[in-house]
């Protein structure tokens, strides 16, 4: 399997959540199959970051999506503190998901518009009762405090905030039911620059104060970077590299995590930036290529790249891992 | 201390004698049910033949505006005042007279959004071939043949086939393309290019940029990028404009705005950024607050409630822009990176707030 196998995974760790070979299929009708997601393991520990990058269509946000059943799984298994998310049904589920909260990438529309902010932000607390904290007045105050925004504005409506504004709300909405994980899928793509780092900031500071555990979603490879402990780059519904983020983007292994670093705007520079230059178009989803899924755009791709997929592989004893027949040689960097 | 005002005497003069566009004291208002949004107030500047110019700052803060009322695609309600002079022809007379053939010929804009700049219902060729028929006259055989070199110029492979395909047909990418390449049907001197790749993936966008530097030169044509990626403008742009709620607060060459800003905004924009070169968990240094409102905007600097370095004398008047021209100018009574910033920070930090009431205190140990 291409950038598949369980390598990634930690062993003998105690993890938080481990995903393996999770496999997520749509049909488009007449039997063909979008395969946005084949055969991705990776593990997070608790109260570890874990950034998923790619280009749109890459499958990041579907497994995002998919570990907290938005959409069904095909194959595979979540492991979520001794339950398997993928196949959980009715009440269990139910019950689990207050763990695992997400939010979204247009901070406005994932709002409801009719609401006022206050009964936004207590919904979930008012479906739980008493169970998952109690719900009061004065504990949707300290929510909103908590993310900075002024409680007067409780009775307000989405419409009257700032989209910066609207993504706060939706972080204490998140938070309201004190979960473990938090599921970001693109947070703030949607922000002006001098607010993107005021979200990134309350999520970091958040992230420290209730222990949460992140998974976070962007194709902003620099941000990424800032808040993730790990990073999975992913293509065409495969990992092809997973690591230390530091690590990960000083040595990059894999083909792909190059190109994508040495296109950038202003990429580091110890980028070769001609390695940008990856050409054709993404393959359909719908009959991705046979053996390493990146291989019509690769340069380095040979024959072998063509029947066999590559499986993931350790780097050394270190935290990273990559799928390809031909890694790039660590560059020499002092 | 860098040399202030340092600037590579190769980098065109954007105060030639005689620049190609000059835009002076340009202001843009709505009136709306709520009030009269001012939405640009007095923007100047020159752009040489060739140049390219890009125009960086958030949504709201006048960019997008100040391109449609060069493009004189403004709506009908809005007052417009200030010179736009173009090859020596007064741009906006000539809106006045509605002369067809100047837009979309010697002036050409692309947009952020390229399913939306397409005609869903019509063949990318047809509408390349449209372009050509109304301004050039060119007969439709002659037009379509044009429109399939166009289409091999912009790097599309297989022209022939993709002229008889439909919008939705192309990905994100080629479809950038083909309004690239309809906007250089008529060879225009001066491309606007609204954010041309926001929507666009990573790789796609270096493409797409590398494309648009290579028929800049090949063509001398002249550039104006329109963007909030202030890493694309530094690498695209020979010289930088930042705009803030309407106005131009700072202008210079990239390595001078990058390695020696003096717009305090510029400053904390750049701070605020986080940087592929930075460990990871980097503190990220904020900016305060959000931009005004431009309805009844402050009668003072716009920037000052979320300035580190405001003074009283921030909140009494508008500090216009001045400058060394062409080189670096800036609208600021207390500059970043010179004496008199570093005089304003330190008195505001010593009585720990400032002119405007915002909390300062050292960086780093804000949290």
């Amino acid at each position: 399997m291409a950038g598949s196998g369980h390598a990634p995974l930690r062993e003998g760790m105690e993890m938080l959540l481990t995903v393996r070979d999770l496999e997520v299929e749509f049909p488009v009708g007449r039997g063909a199959v979008v395969h946005a997601v084949s055969g991705v393991s990776f593990d997070v520990a608790e109260g570890e970051t874990l950034g998923i990058v790619g280009e749109s269509g890459c499958g990041k946000s579907t497994l995002a999506k998919s570990i907290i059943r938005l959409n069904d799984v095909k194959g595979g298994t979540v492991d979520y503190q001794g339950h398997d998310l993928a196949t959980l049904k009715g009440e269990e589920l139910r019950r689990l998901r207050p763990d695992l909260q997400m939010i979204f990438q247009d901070p406005i529309s994932s709002l409801n518009p009719r609401r006022k902010i206050r009964q936004v932000i207590s919904e979930g607390l008012a479906v739980w009762g008493d169970e998952r904290g109690s719900w009061s007045q004065s504990r949707i105050e300290e929510l909103m405090l908590l993310v900075g925004i002024d409680p007067k504005f409780g009775d307000r409506r989405p419409h009257q905030f700032s989209g910066g504004q609207c993504q706060r709300i939706g972080i204490a909405r998140a938070l309201a039911l004190d979960p473990k994980v938090l599921i970001c899928d693109e947070p703030v793509s949607a922000l002006d620059v001098s607010i993107q780092a005021q979200v990134l900031n309350l999520l970091e500071d958040m992230k420290k104060r209730y222990g949460l555990t992140l998974l976070f979603i962007s194709h902003d490879l620099s941000v990424v970077k800032n808040v993730s402990d790990r990073i999975i780059v992913m293509y065409l519904g495969k990992a092809c590299e997973i690591g230390n983020a530091d690590e990960l983007y000083q040595n990059p292994r894999h083909p792909y995590t190059r190109a994508l670093l040495a296109a950038i705007p202003e990429p580091a520079p110890t980028v070769d930036v001609s390695e940008g230059d990856i050409s054709g178009e993404l393959p359909s989803p719908i009959n991705p290529p046979v053996g390493c899924r990146f291989n019509t755009r690769c340069v380095h791709a040979t024959e072998v790249c063509f029947s066999d997929e590559p499986v993931m592989q350790r780097v050394g004893e270190s935290d990273h891992y990559f799928a390809c027949h031909h890694p790039v040689a660590v560059s020499v960097n002092p | 201390m860098a040399v202030p005002h340092a600037a590579d005497p190769q980098l065109p003069d954007p105060r030639l004698p005689d620049p190609q566009l000059s835009v002076r004291d340009l202001t843009v208002r709505f009136p709306t049910t709520r009030g009269t949004v001012q939405a640009v107030n007095g923007v100047t500047f020159d752009l040489a033949k060739g140049a390219s110019l890009g125009i960086v700052g958030e949504s709201g803060s006048g960019k997008s505006v100040t391109a449609k009322t060069l493009m004189n695609l403004l709506p009908r309600s809005a007052e417009v005042s200030g010179e736009v002079t173009f090859e020596g022809e007064d741009v906006r007379r000539l809106a006045a007279q509605g002369r067809k053939h100047f837009w979309g010929v010697k002036m050409t804009m692309i947009f952020q959004d390229p399913m939306t700049s397409l005609n869903p219902v019509k063949k990318c060729g047809e509408q390349i071939a449209e372009t050509l028929r109304y301004h050039l006259k060119r007969d439709k055989k002659t037009a379509l043949a044009e429109a399939e070199d166009l289409l091999g110029q912009v790097g599309i492979p297989e022209p022939g086939k993709r002229i008889d395909q439909y919008p939705h047909e192309l990905s994100g990418g080629l479809r950038q393309r083909v309004v690239i390449a309809m906007a250089l049907a008529c060879e225009p001197l001066l491309l606007i290019a609204d954010e041309p790749t926001t929507a666009v993936d990573v790789t796609v966008q270096k493409r797409l940029l590398d494309l648009l530097d290579a028929l800049r030169r090949d063509r001398g044509m002249s550039m104006i990028l329109i963007t909030h990626d202030l890493g694309v403008a530094r690498r695209r742009c020979d010289e930088i404009a930042v705009m803030y709620a309407g106005r131009l607060v700072e202008r210079a060459a990239p390595e001078t705005l990058f390695g020696d800003s003096r717009h305090p905004y510029t400053d904390a924009l750049l701070r605020s950024i986080p940087r592929i070169d930075q460990p990871s968990h980097t503190r990220l240094e904020p900016i305060p607050g959000r931009p005004p409102e431009l309805i009844s905007p402050p009668e003072h600097c716009a920037y000052a409630p979320r300035c580190r370095f405001a003074r009283p004398d921030c909140l009494e008047s508008i500090p216009q822009i001045s400058g060394v021209a062409g080189m670096h100018e800036f609208a600021c009574f207390h500059p970043a990176n010179t004496g008199r910033g570093r005089e304003a920070l330190a008195a505001n930090l010593a009585s720990g707030r400032t002119a405007a009431g915002l909390e300062v205190a050292e960086l780093g140990g804000s949290n």
